[in-house]
């Protein structure tokens, strides 16, 4: 490659000024040590494949005989003679709940972010982030037990005022005397996981806008307030989307936490979010794993099957778009 | 300097007086803090609380509507007040900005204090020297808490997760390997691929053992399985943080071993890797912190147990998020406090990790910046 290089160099007329140096390795050991660093990056890009392979061949059964009714209907009936699996209210469910989750989390996290960059002083940001990392720590089956015994009793007293004040608007609409396992509790779950993913994803790109635009912003006579909305939040616009679609990845894929806290019902909510009946893909796999039929089995491979290339397609977007962001990566 | 100016005023005695000037009075604006404005602030920032409070308290008001419909505004109106008497007009923005992620922050931590008060109160009740050291053979939801325990659940989950670590570590390692001293082609696409995996759903991958291996009929239930099944998750987070850790060690140092003539297997053995070490040990440490609370992926592939084992190989093994799990779904009081026990030995095991991870980061900061120092002269030349 180097030699073609020099001669398009020579002929061009330019003497090989700028020659490239390309080194490759000649000894067996460092064909070793290169070959096996890359089979291992393979490896990881043929673990993604192999999942989406299996779980294809093992649902394969289930999506032939529902189509595309697997994703849009909203039956899931395990009787042998009549088996009907179809995911739809999970699947709306878990788009509702992450969206509840990401309309908490996201003013939150973004607050967090500033406070920790622009307005702590060294010592109180520094504490803040160990905070911050802490919390994306926490394990979600201890978010679950705290959901379900502390916070579900809370939120559903926020829930029934909400319900008593503005009943009239329809998606605070209740018609049962239940408010716990709604979406709007497993949306605040949601939201207490997300919160340190799109705050510590902010927060870095905060830290790397260029100073000079903000302090020329400042000079020029603007506030904090515009210097926000118009400086920072711009420049730094394409990472924050992408830590927001990264938290949102996160969310749909929670099983365990949203198992405890919400009420799976096979019926479509579309947006009454203090009721009790809501969906979620990951905690259905969950709940009816344990004694599933055979079919049942099939139907819930395709139901992990969508979750995947869903969350896959999501957080794809979102590590692009981080990447491109963040560019001193490179 | 103090030598220079005697030096200077020896030779020549009437030279002007080089004692530094007065500071004028009006000297660094920025810094001058009016008290009215103090106060002011101060007042702003404590009276909606404490109105709310005294009102809250004497009307018996329930606190989300305290909070919602007295303090919340009045804090607001308060805020922008101050606002106009700094800023003037445009101060209302500016005051309701800081207002706003003043508020937001104190409610992300009152969330995450809730959470890390009620699991150490709660759990702190049930742990006990038995609760550690004992399995779950004989006990039913009912038991009374004197006996039995987590013990059998910290062994599975410290053998599952140490198989997975030492799988990995060295694959983890060799992608972040790929990533920084290589010239793939791939490694742009591969840096995205890692990022998005991070984000593959716990279930997902457990769904992903059980039917390459479980349904299979290659192994049952089995200790092995899980650790499989963790593997891509804590994957990710080994090669990511790896990465950065090997990122950070400086282009010379590697370009030095090169030139003395070492082959490029030993200058990363024996410079990059000794360089990037606490980086290291970082990325192994959250990596396990990431996982040691994984609960759907093992439910799916190594089932729970109560008697304690040993053989990662057969037979289905308990874990502590299994184990969690389990008691929580019971529903009863009593095992409700054994799920707060084993939450809070999770809990402490994750701090433990962290800490250490915290330690070993802070280490690691000092050398980057010996590193940099290090480098400057020669950049300036």
């Amino acid at each position: 490659m180097a030699q073609s290089k020099n001669a398009a160099a020579t002929e061009n007329g330019v003497s090989g000024a700028r020659r490239q140096l390309v080194t490759k390795p000649f000894s067996r050991a460092d064909k070793i040590f290169y070959r096996t660093s890359s089979v291992a990056a393979y490896i990881a890009v043929s673990i993604v494949a192999l999942i989406l392979i299996f779980l294809l061949v093992r649902a394969w059964p289930a999506l032939e005989k529902q189509g595309l009714n697997f994703v849009f209907g909203s039956t899931w009936d395990s009787t042998p003679e009549k088996a009907i699996f179809q995911i739809g209210p999970m699947l709306w469910g878990s788009l509702l709940v992450s969206l509840i989750g990401l309309v908490i989390a996201v003013p939150m996290a973004l607050a967090v972010a500033y406070f920790i960059e622009f307005m702590a002083n060294k010592r109180i940001a520094k504490v803040a982030t160990v905070l911050i990392d802490l919390l994306a720590a926490l394990p979600s089956v201890v978010i679950g037990l705290w959901g379900m015994v502390v916070f579900s009793p809370i939120a559903a007293h926020w829930s029934e005022l909400l319900n008593q004040t503005l009943g009239w608007i329809p998606i605070f609409a209740n018609d049962t005397e239940n408010f716990i396992g709604s979406p709007f509790i497993a949306g605040w779950i949601v939201a207490v996981m997300i919160v340190p993913i799109i705050a510590s994803v902010s927060r870095e790109i905060f830290s790397q806008i260029d100073r000079d635009l903000i302090n020329g912003s400042l000079a020029l006579g603007a506030g904090k307030a515009s210097t926000f909305f118009r400086v920072i939040l711009p420049t730094s616009g394409g990472g924050v989307v992408g830590g927001i679609l990264l938290g949102l990845g996160r969310a749909l894929g929670e099983t365990v936490a949203i198992f405890f806290v919400l009420n799976l019902v096979f019926d479509i909510n579309w947006g009454q979010i203090i009721a009790p009946k809501g969906g979620s893909v990951a905690s259905m796999i969950l709940a009816k794993f344990g004694e599933a039929t055979a079919e049942e089995l099939n139907a819930l491979m395709a139901s992990g099957l969508v979750l995947f290339i869903v969350t896959l397609l999501v957080n794809w977007l979102a590590a692009a778009i981080v990447a491109k962001a963040q560019p001193w990566r490179k | 300097m103090s030598d220079i100016a005697n030096a200077t005023s020896t030779r020549q005695p009437a030279s002007p007086d080089l004692s530094p000037v007065a500071r004028p009075a009006n000297a660094e604006p920025w810094k001058r803090k009016d008290r009215a404005q103090v106060v002011g602030v101060s007042l702003s920032a404590i009276l909606p609380a404490l109105f709310t409070w005294f009102f809250g308290s004497t009307l018996a008001l329930d606190a989300t509507v305290a909070v919602v419909a007295i303090f919340l505004p009045l804090q607001l109106v308060a805020s922008a007040a101050m606002g106009i008497r700094i800023f003037g007009r445009r101060g209302i923005a500016e005051s309701l900005l800081i207002t706003a992620t003043v508020l937001l922050s104190l409610m992300v931590s009152v969330l995450l204090l809730s959470v890390l008060w009620s699991v150490i109160s709660a759990g702190a009740q049930t742990i006990s020297w038995t609760f550690l050291g004992q399995n779950n053979v004989y006990i039913s939801p009912t038991t009374s808490l004197e006996y039995g325990g987590v013990g059998h659940s910290i062994i599975g989950t410290l053998l599952i997760v140490g198989l997975t670590t030492l799988v990995t570590v060295p694959f983890g390692i060799a992608i972040a390997v790929y990533l920084t001293e290589t010239r793939g082609k791939a490694r742009g696409a591969i840096r995205v691929l890692i990022q998005a995996m991070s984000g593959l759903p716990s279930v997902v991958a457990g769904l992903f053992v059980y039917s390459a291996l479980i349904a299979t009929g290659i192994t049952q239930y089995a200790g092995w399985a899980g650790s499989l099944a963790l593997l891509p998750l804590m994957l990710p987070t080994v090669a990511r943080i790896a990465e950065e850790a090997l990122r950070l060690v400086p282009a010379e140092y590697r370009n030095g071993a090169l030139a003395l003539g070492a082959p490029a297997y030993r200058a990363f053995l024996q410079v990059t890797l000794p360089a990037a070490k606490t980086g290291i040990i970082t990325a192994v440490l959250l990596g396990i912190a990431r996982i040691i609370g994984e609960t759907a992926p093992l439910l799916l592939t190594t089932f729970a147990a109560n008697n304690t084992s040993f053989n990662l190989f057969s037979g289905s093994m308990s874990s502590l998020p299994t184990y969690l799990y389990q008691y929580i779904s019971n529903g009863n009081d009593t095992s409700t406090q054994r799920a707060w026990g084993a939450a809070l030995v999770v809990l402490i095991l994750v701090g433990i990790l962290f800490t250490t991870a915290r330690v070993f980061g802070r280490a690691k900061k000092t050398t980057s910046k010996s590193l940099t120092k290090a480098k400057s002269p020669r950049k300036a030349n």
